[in-house]
């Protein structure tokens, strides 16, 4: 299979994904199946892109030129590959458990609900491996279009009310902000085009660098950076298959690599010109970083609380792409990385403990880690985790991003770092070691087969997932070199 | 172009049978659309001082060709005996406004605009036949129509006096000698059309007539009527703008009704609780974008107006059509659960508000781009800002209609189905153009550029 082949099939695989549960949604069990395949076959693509990538081959497809010297293309880079990568590789075992959570909770849409998550992953893989901005802004466009019904699932006025919040704040940021933003810089520099070095190096003054710089950082609202994080919580109305879409695999870490992106690939060394609104974002991400971490302790609904938690993840990534140096954006990538694999795994365990025994407050898990060991297990390693406890994934990118922001001189962004994660730490921490500690509840199941395979295998599966970066840091390092490496 | 609509009216009226006179309609529609488009090739390439005016002009005559197509659908609308006249007025409103954008000088424009604007009245108040109210709305037209015709007399006779001639292609060149009246006539003239255009806040008349209006009335109303009479206004301007004494004048009226029109119908739209209202409105807003992009001057300014006039045209067919595909459904919350129970129109209505939007990969957003970009250029931030903010409001108006279309669920029976017939024609028809023109726009840039480059080659 030629790279460029590989590229339209993690293209279109979700899509094809999409298509065919929806038409072939009865009986359910060949919908499953065909999900669950189709997922895998999608994560096997990916993989072999990333192969491909790390072998040094490049690919672009283009589907269309809607614009003057501007394409609606797609290209396999580092740092897209890696992050389709994650999405469908993490999309496998959140297809299973969305099985799992159809039948457990007698889903009314089921083939609607996977279908939706699975465009959703389709329109976060091309954000990830989008050739230029305008590509970016298409992608990002349908990835809000295709998570906004997700929100609504419920289709109750409640749902209704909040899935209008969050396409209003998405949509608005990214058309108000991001937009002008792209026109501007096609206005400066004649082209869209991501490349490693970026687009602006000498081209823009520093007052249009800082401008530039805001807008597109505050366009991009699916970082859930301050004052645009109006969505996240509204986006706790949907169900919870769709909450793990949102907050893990698709619309987080789409903000996330947008970003980056835009650090590396549009400002690049440019990005020292903009050091006035870098820095001041920067506190911004900090401090709603903390807020995000100290609202999650006030959460009694797991929901709420790992939606907040996620956020305070998501804006660690803003941080990390901000401080201008190689080892920030190691960092934020690592970052993006650490929190898919633990938020994945927090949510789905929260959605089989709900699903199994009604559970969905904190202060009802006491003991529940005896009743359901594997689910529990999986809980823990995702929290020590997204904490930052070594060997996890999070402790690989806090350290990375601790280390940068100390090295640039920014000493109080690496201790608002790790005040979040002594933050995250006491939000998580407690909750975890009182459901495996405490005494098992009498009346915990309130389903006859408690939580079947098919809800617990993902959750260990991800869990484990927490632990990969402890042996692949080095490479990574090497295979995301080309991001900050210009090519001569 | 101009007599094949007219004569296929005359032989509309006289053909007794509804589907017949449908068919010779349809077909006088389709020679006409077919000619336009022809003398816009091959005018265009060869070089033309009317190029807006053609590029219009292809655009109307096409419109009006699709809708006559899908009227065949409408037609229970009217009464056996009235069939033929509501066709045959439709025809003469795409022949009015066909006229208006190729006559030479200002008598001319204004017969044909209100042999187009009487006949749209009368359309209007044909549908009284059914639906009394659409006496009301029949009488406000009449009225805007009368106040317009009145202020485009009046500036044509000021511009006679200030400029010496009433020939528009002479107006870039000539000596005016009293340019102080010249801009007040033209702004007059632009007035009225922009009155006849339901540009904000002169479309008091929108409201009644499209809100009581027939189908088929509606939809030519919103699709050609507003069209051409907007491509006319822009077509004035083209000559106007060119001629360095009046132009600076000019160019601020239109900005700053361009402004108004942008805010006031993006604030009715959203407050819309009719699908035919939200059309005319989110129509003026758009129209809004439309005089801001003519008012920066420029030849880009030229071309991302009539790329936004394409847009237009296609939002208000897909929108007033998918309306009229669905049995007339006019309250959005009818519109509730029909992504299942009508998904082809639906589909369609959709594309229609993301293209109102400014998603990507529709016909709005490339005329939206094109806004931004042309005001970029000439440092006119403010125009950008405008362009922006069409958008944002297109997302809260449109927004709301796709999620009644596929989030909500159906409150009562729909009896309609999804209608797999002529009535949905117009709507699929421009839905296609503008994800297919949104998706390889280079034809049409192209056409745009030539048609605003033209403008300016008959400057001094």
């Amino acid at each position: 299979m030629s790279t460029e082949l590989a590229l339209w099939c993690v293209l279109a695989a979700p899509i094809a994904q999409a298509l065919l549960v929806v038409v072939l949604s009865r009986p359910p069990g060949l919908r499953d199946a065909v999900y669950f395949l189709l997922a895998c076959a999608g994560a096997g693509c990916t993989f072999y892109l990333v192969g491909a990538v790390a072998a040094g081959e490049t690919a672009r497809v283009v589907l269309a030129r809607p614009l003057p010297n501007v394409d609606l293309a797609f290209s396999a880079e580092p740092l897209g590959a890696l992050i389709a990568a994650l999405v469908l590789g993490l999309g496998a075992p959140h297809a299973m458990h969305t099985i799992g959570m159809v039948r457990a909770t007698r889903e009314r849409a089921p083939a609607r609900l996977m279908a939706l998550c699975t465009l959703a992953a389709a329109a976060a893989v091309a954000v990830a491996l989008s050739a230029n901005l305008f590509s970016f802004f298409v992608a990002y466009q349908a990835l809000i279009l295709a998570a906004f019904p997700l929100v609504a699932h419920r289709g109750d006025e409640d749902s209704r009310r909040a899935a209008g919040i969050f396409l209003a704040t998405l949509m608005a940021s990214s058309i108000g902000l991001f937009l002008p933003a792209m026109v501007w810089t096609y206005a400066i520099a004649g082209a869209l085009d991501f490349q490693p070095g970026g687009v602006f190096a000498g081209r823009v003054d520093p007052l249009t660098a800082n401008v530039l710089l805001v807008l597109f950082v505050l366009g991009l609202a699916t970082t859930a950076i301050p004052p645009m994080h109006r969505w996240l919580a509204a986006a706790t109305a949907a169900p919870y298959p769709a909450l793990v879409s949102i907050y893990a695999l698709t619309i987080l870490p789409a903000g996330g690599v947008g970003v980056l992106k835009i650090a590396a690939f549009v400002f690049g060394p440019a990005l020292s010109d903009a050091a006035i609104a870098a820095r001041a974002l920067m506190v911004l991400a900090g401090v709603g970083m903390c807020m995000a971490a100290l609202l999650a302790l006030s959460k009694q609904d797991l929901r709420e609380r790992l939606a907040y938690s996620c956020m305070a993840q998501s804006l660690a990534v803003v941080t990390g792409a901000l401080l201008a140096l190689p080892a920030g954006l190691f960092a934020a990538t690592l970052q993006i990385v650490a929190l898919s694999c633990a938020a994945v795994t927090l949510l789905m365990a929260v959605g089989t403990v709900a699903a199994v025994t009604g559970r969905v407050n904190g202060s009802d898990y006491a003991g529940l880690g005896r009743v359901m060991p594997v689910t529990f297990a999986g809980f823990a390693l995702a929290a020590a985790s997204m904490i930052g406890m070594p060997p996890f994934s999070g402790a690989w990118a806090k350290l990375w991003l601790i280390t940068a922001s100390a090295a640039s001189g920014l000493v109080w962004a690496a201790a608002l770092v790790g005040l979040a994660a002594v933050l995250t730490f006491a939000h998580l921490g407690p909750l975890a070691a009182n459901a495996l500690a405490a005494k098992a509840p009498s009346d915990a199941i309130n389903r006859p087969d408690g939580a079947s395979i098919v809800l617990a295998a993902p959750v260990v599966v991800t869990a484990l997932a927490t632990l990969w970066l402890l042996v692949l840091a080095d490479p990574l390092a090497s295979f995301l070199s080309p991001i900050w490496t210009p090519r001569p | 172009m101009f007599a094949a609509p007219l004569a296929g009216a005359a032989l509309v009226v006289l053909t007794p049978m509804a589907r017949l006179a449908w068919f010779v309609a349809a077909t006088s529609a389709i020679v006409a659309a077919a000619f336009a488009l022809d003398l816009t090739a091959s005018t265009l390439s060869v070089g033309a001082a009317n190029g807006v005016g053609l590029f219009a002009t292809a655009l109307v005559a096409c419109c009006a060709a699709v809708v006559m197509v899908g009227a065949g659908a409408l037609l229970k609308d009217w009464s056996a005996r009235a069939a033929p006249f509501g066709l045959a007025l439709g025809l003469c409103v795409g022949a009015g406004w066909t006229g208006a954008l190729l006559a030479a000088d200002f008598v001319g424009v204004f017969l044909a605009a209100e042999t187009a604007w009487l006949a749209g009245v009368a359309l209007v108040a044909l549908s009284g036949e059914r639906e009394r109210g659409a006496l009301n709305g029949a009488l406000r037209m009449l009225g805007a129509g009368a106040v317009a015709s009145a202020l485009f007399l009046l500036g044509v006779g000021l511009i006679g006096a200030g400029a010496g001639t009433l020939r528009l292609a002479a107006l870039p060149a000539v000596q005016i000698t009293n340019p102080g009246v010249t801009a007040t006539g033209m702004g007059l003239v632009l007035t009225a059309l922009a009155l006849k255009a339901g540009v904000a806040p002169l479309h008091s008349w929108a409201g009644a007539a499209f809100g009581r209006g027939s189908r088929f009335a509606v939809l030519v109303l919103g699709s050609v009527g507003a069209v051409g009479a907007l491509a006319t206004l822009v077509r004035v301007a083209a000559f106007a703008i060119p001629a360095p004494a009046i132009a600076t004048g000019v160019a601020a009226a239109l900005a700053a009704l361009g402004a108004v029109s942008v805010v006031v119908g993006s604030l009715q739209a959203i407050g819309a609780s009719n699908v035919r209202r939200l059309a005319a409105y989110a129509g003026a807003a758009q129209a809004g974008g439309v005089l801001i992009s003519v008012a920066l001057g420029s030849t880009a300014g030229f071309a991302a107006a009539l790329v936004q006039m394409f847009a237009l045209a296609a939002a208000a067919i897909i929108l007033l059509g998918g309306s009229a595909a669905l049995g007339g459904v006019q309250l959005l919350s009818a519109f509730d659960g029909l992504g299942r129970r009508a998904p082809l129109t639906s589909a369609a209505m959709t594309l229609g508000g993301l293209s109102l939007m400014g998603a990507p990969l529709t016909i709005g957003f490339l005329g939206r781009w094109r806004l931004i970009e042309a005001g970029v250029g000439a440092e006119w931030w403010w125009a950008a800002v405008a362009a922006i903010a069409l958008s944002l409001a297109g997302v809260f108006y449109c927004g709301r209609l796709i999620e009644r279309l596929y989030v909500r669920r159906a409150r009562e029976a729909f009896v309609g189905g999804d209608p797999w017939r002529l009535a949905l024609a117009p709507a699929l028809v421009a839905g296609a153009g503008a994800i297919t023109l949104g998706l390889a726009p280079d034809s049409l840039l192209r056409t745009a550029a030539m048609a605003a480059a033209q403008l300016w080659n008959g400057a001094p």
